[in-house]
């Protein structure tokens, strides 16, 4: 931080702060808009929430919608709410950990090695990216139900593994952030492989880790995966709020209360990496 | 000199490396190349489901995509729409982000706070949300009436009549105006991307910049002799990026279509063979792409 402090010192005059100031806080309104707007309506009475034109900001807050939540959640059924949370919960816990092994692994390996195929390997990775349309979903059935993993948790968790985009991201980052000398280096001093990878490169992508432990957390948390599970106890949160939301209009209360509870965990895993996602991306210990 | 110290497997620890991605590409296989080589071979069958027997194939060779092309009303319109809009929202959505990670690479009071809220959207633009917002057939029709309503009244139609009425330069504002109409989805887009530009400043030495300004560059010429060929190959990574995910968002127009035709029509063979004209577009597109823009890209070692 120190070195790019020193790099830049702000040349501006007072006109163009503010100008920057400006388009700053008119393009950030936009970004925030949607959380703002999400908040603001969980927290609204019924009548509020069809205004008509809609406010941005509520009048009378009222927690019905919340409590309202909960208690057709535990009204509806044999299963409770925390059993919902749980399974999505271990879904997204186990698959964003080891989406983020595997594909760093490989990342790192396709990002510094070379070997036969490497390079129309990550090219095939790449074309993957492109093909996630709903027409997989059918062929992935059909070899769930042959490894048998319909109906369990793995068939949610296991495709997580092994989504292409965390490779893509991994070894971008991998290949511009590690210099080649750190890792010659720790191999003259006679370290293995596996060290290496842990306490050297998985430490330098910091960023890149957590950015992609945001990416992975929001899919799986967010999957509604009805397409693999048929058990009640097994299904996800998403999918029993998705119910309560679809009872009609008189619902529209506790579906914007379950949009701003399903927007909770990703905001806070956001809040607590956040520092570290965007700033410092550039300090690989290294004097060139 | 990247290439010359990269060694080979062979001499490296080849066992630990090949370790290392075994489990990558046995998923990767197994999830993706499985199916996509199994809706390939759909692409070209009749597909039924059979009661107790699973799917039963009948080869029909190229009649699907005959189908695709001359028979369905939509696709061919819905697939040129969408790339139309395609061409307008890529460059928007690049110029937007190299020029807000410019900013947000600057030194100003709550820097943290402002990137955070510009990284907001990735974090929001959950499925759940959209499915949530589209379910409620109330809001919809009220957001569908605030659109009409807005549009009679705003300044931007106004100034869009006057502009387009006038001189020749007409296509021009026209796609000027198209990306002002689409700003806030730009904005809402470009999350990501943003990022990958701001990790890519801050990985340019300040040493080169202190370098330039000794030899007297203006910032304007630091812009385009460093900055720019600095993150050239971000700008690469950016635009593949950015097609792709404009391309495999759930509700874009394409994709709309596939999805219709699966639930509604239970069609896998027709889906099978759109989804595949669809993927062979993009990929050529990112083809010529990729190859223009690497041509121009530079690396630094």
């Amino acid at each position: 931080m120190k070195k790019i402090k020193a790099g830049r010192q702000p040349n501006r005059s007072l006109a163009g702060d503010i100008g920057v100031g400006i388009i700053l806080i008119i393009f950030g309104c936009f970004f925030a808009f949607p959380l703002v707007y999400v908040i603001n309506s969980a927290f609204k009475p019924l009548d509020e929430l069809f205004v008509y034109p809609p406010k941005l900001f509520v009048r009378n807050p009222t927690t019905k919608n919340i409590s309202d939540m909960f208690l057709l959640m535990n009204k509806q059924g044999v299963i409770t709410f925390t059993r919902y949370a749980f399974n999505s919960l271990f879904i997204t816990a186990v698959g964003t950990a080891g989406h983020i092994l595997i594909a760093s692994m490989a990342a790192y390996v396709l990002a510094k090695y070379r070997f036969p195929g490497s390079g129309p390997f990550f090219k095939m990775v790449t074309v993957a990216l492109m093909f996630t349309g709903y027409v997989l979903a059918i062929p992935n059935y059909l070899i769930m139900s042959k490894i048998g993993l319909v109906d369990t948790y793995l068939a949610l968790i296991i495709p997580a593994f092994a989504s292409p985009m965390g490779l893509f991201l991994m070894k971008q980052f991998m290949e511009s952030s590690i210099p080649d000398v750190l890792i010659e280096a720790a191999k003259i001093d006679g370290a293995k492989e596996g060290k290496i990878f842990f306490t050297i490169v998985m430490p330098l992508v910091k960023p890149a880790i957590l950015t992609l432990m945001i990416f992975s957390i929001q899919s799986l948390w967010n999957n509604i995966g009805t397409t693999y599970i048929y058990s009640e106890e097994l299904k996800t949160l998403p999918f029993a709020l998705r119910t309560l939301a679809a009872g009609g209009v008189a619902r529209t209360g506790v579906s914007s209360a379950s949009t701003l509870f399903m927007m909770i965990l990703p905001v806070v895993c956001f809040i607590f990496s956040q520092s570290n996602i965007v700033e410092t991306m550039a300090s690989s210990g290294i004097k060139e | 000199m990247a290439k010359a110290k990269r060694k080979s497997m062979a001499k490296g620890n080849a066992k630990a490396g090949y370790l290392f991605i075994t489990p990558f590409i046995i998923g990767f296989l197994l999830f993706l190349v499985v199916p996509l080589v199994q809706s390939l071979r759909m692409s070209f069958c009749e597909v039924a489901a059979t009661n107790g027997q699973g799917l039963k194939y009948k080869w029909v060779f190229l009649d699907k995509y005959k189908e695709v092309f001359f028979k369905d009303p939509d696709y061919v319109p819905r697939l040129l729409d969408n790339l139309k809009n395609m061409a307008l929202f890529v460059p928007g959505i690049l110029v937007f982000s190299f020029f807000m990670a410019i900013l947000l690479n600057q030194e100003f009071a709550g820097r943290a706070f402002v990137r955070a809220v510009f990284f907001l959207p990735v974090i929001l633009s959950s499925g759940i949300m959209v499915s949530i917002e589209s379910n409620n057939s109330l809001m919809g029709s009220m957001q569908s009436a605030i659109k009409e309503d807005t549009s009679l009244t705003s300044i931007t139609k106004t100034l869009e009549n006057i502009l387009l009425t006038g001189e020749k330069a007409s296509k021009f504002f026209e796609y000027v105006i198209n990306l002002v109409d689409k700003v806030y989805d730009i904005a809402n887009s470009s999350g990501i991307q943003i990022i990958i530009f701001l990790s890519g400043l801050q990985t340019i030495s300040p040493s080169m910049y202190e370098a330039a300004k000794i030899e007297g560059c203006t910032a304007w010429e630091n812009f385009w002799k460093i900055t720019l060929p600095m993150i050239s190959s971000l700008i690469l990574v950016n635009v593949i990026y950015t097609i792709v995910d404009y391309c495999t968002k759930s509700n874009n127009q394409v994709m709309d279509l596939i999805n219709d035709k699966l639930f509604k029509n239970v069609d896998y063979g027709l889906c099978a063979a759109m989804s595949w004209v669809y993927f062979g577009v993009i990929m050529v597109i990112l083809g010529i792409l990729a190859f223009i823009i690497s041509r121009w890209v530079y690396y630094y070692d």
